[in-house]
């Protein structure tokens, strides 16, 4: 009896002990710290994910036709009368307002380039245009927060096996579409989450195996791959592309100023003929 | 099911007025495009838009000789996809040039369509605009196979 008192205190001390530390570790805020000289140097350990990469679009094609999503039948539908529609000659407007694609649809229906830059604790894809915008993943060795802000490509952490980047998603919105085509694709609806192994399939060749797992939408996680071509010549890199620049035509107004003025834009994204 | 189809309509519906209505710019499928089709203008370049998500080229000319002559709207992709596909530049066509275009026409009839190749009758110089071109890597290095 004594000795189970005993033991019963100790147990609420160390209750009592653990969310006194838990208390304040919540209190500390968390630091990033000063990358070292080590830190740096260890990034030429890294593989070469160096020049603009750019997609191979055939491939995104093809794979739309021979390795669909396993979409649920209501999100089914919605492919089903998407891809209708395009075949009519009416495509879908899926991406005709210039928000980010969102990941993944960055990784799986691109048409821009992007570039990778390796840091000490990060590794950052930069894309060509407001599309394919930006991705931090972060490869110091955190975890994911409890409940992530959801944004457009979600919170990513990474780490290395070998030469190959395995990065883990979650917290993106469900507005992001998992999308095969410019023109078809289902809002994930929530909850989903996107694992990638990325690695040089050879020299110049940058290969992207995906699990999307996006139980509101699919039957189960689909996997599909992806690649990237490496090009070093100087003229290829990457420039400054803003999407809602298509809306406007630049013209010189009645002061002499160089101003935008908006133009009007079809249904399907597309420039209105004059007539 | 039938509800089902009522509601993509009904959002599609409201999507395509929305896209209508603001001057939203457009990352979009070329489906609008007929590509079984090609046809053939020639005329002299009036504007360039290089910009993205899809460079544009306006043409005033005709297709047949006797034609009245009319603007035509012709979209291709983004500017470093040209870069890298096509070899273009910001200046390779300019306002003024006398131009043959080879297009995939608007499927509605509308005065557009999807440049195919643009041909500079001054110079013979002429530029595609083929994204795919660009699949494989070190562009500059390797002849295409």
């Amino acid at each position: 009896m004594q000795l189970r008192l005993r033991l019963i205190v100790a147990a609420l001390l160390a209750c009592a002990a653990l969310s006194l530390q838990s208390a304040v570790a919540a209190e500390k805020p968390l630091i990033n710290p000063a990358p070292t000289p080590k830190d740096y140097a260890d990034l030429g350990k890294l593989p070469d994910w160096s020049g603009v990469w750019n997609p191979n679009i055939s491939d995104q094609d093809r794979q739309a036709k021979t390795n669909m999503p396993p979409y649920n039948d209501k999100a089914m539908d919605l492919i089903k009368f998407q891809l209708a529609e395009e075949k009519a000659g009416r495509p879908p407007p899926l991406f005709v307002n210039c928000l980010p694609e969102a990941h993944p649809s960055w990784m799986l229906i691109t048409h821009n380039a992007m570039e990778i830059l390796f840091t000490p604790g990060r590794v950052t894809m930069l894309g060509e245009s407001d599309g394919n915008r930006l991705r931090r993943i972060y490869t110091d060795g955190r975890g994911h927060p409890e409940d992530p802000d959801p944004t457009y490509h979600g919170h990513s952490i990474g780490h290395w096996e070998g030469d190959t980047l395995v990065v883990d998603t979650v917290g993106i919105i469900p507005e992001a579409l998992v999308a095969i085509s410019e023109a078809a694709g289902v809002p994930n609806n929530g909850d989903m989450h996107v694992v990638e192994r990325i690695y040089l399939k050879d020299p110049n060749r940058l290969h992207v195996e995906l699990t999307v797992d996006a139980p509101k939408i699919l039957t189960k996680p689909w996997k599909t791959t992806r690649e990237f071509f490496r090009q070093r010549a100087r003229k290829f890199d990457i420039v400054e592309g803003t999407c809602l620049d298509g809306g406007f035509a630049s013209k010189i107004d009645e002061r002499g100023n160089h101003v935008f003025v908006p133009i009007p834009l079809g249904v399907g994204g597309n420039r209105i003929a004059p007539q | 099911m039938q509800s089902a189809i009522k509601r993509t309509l009904t959002a599609a519906a409201v999507l395509a007025l929305a896209a209508a209505a603001w001057p939203v710019a457009a990352h979009h499928s070329t489906t609008m495009f007929d590509h079984a089709v090609t046809l053939t203008i020639n005329g002299t370049v009036k504007e360039v838009h290089w910009t993205n998500p899809h460079v544009a080229i306006f043409v005033e000319g005709v297709i047949k000789p006797g034609d009245a002559p009319t603007v035509w709207l012709l979209e291709m992709t983004s500017p470093g996809n040209l870069v890298r596909a096509g070899g273009w530049s910001r200046n390779a066509v300019k306002p003024g040039d006398k131009v043959t275009v080879d297009m995939s026409p608007m499927r509605d009839g509308s005065k557009g369509g999807a440049l195919k190749k643009i041909t500079i009758l001054d110079t013979g110089k002429f530029y595609t605009a083929n994204i795919r071109e660009q699949e494989r890597a070190n562009l500059e290095e390797e002849p295409a196979k």
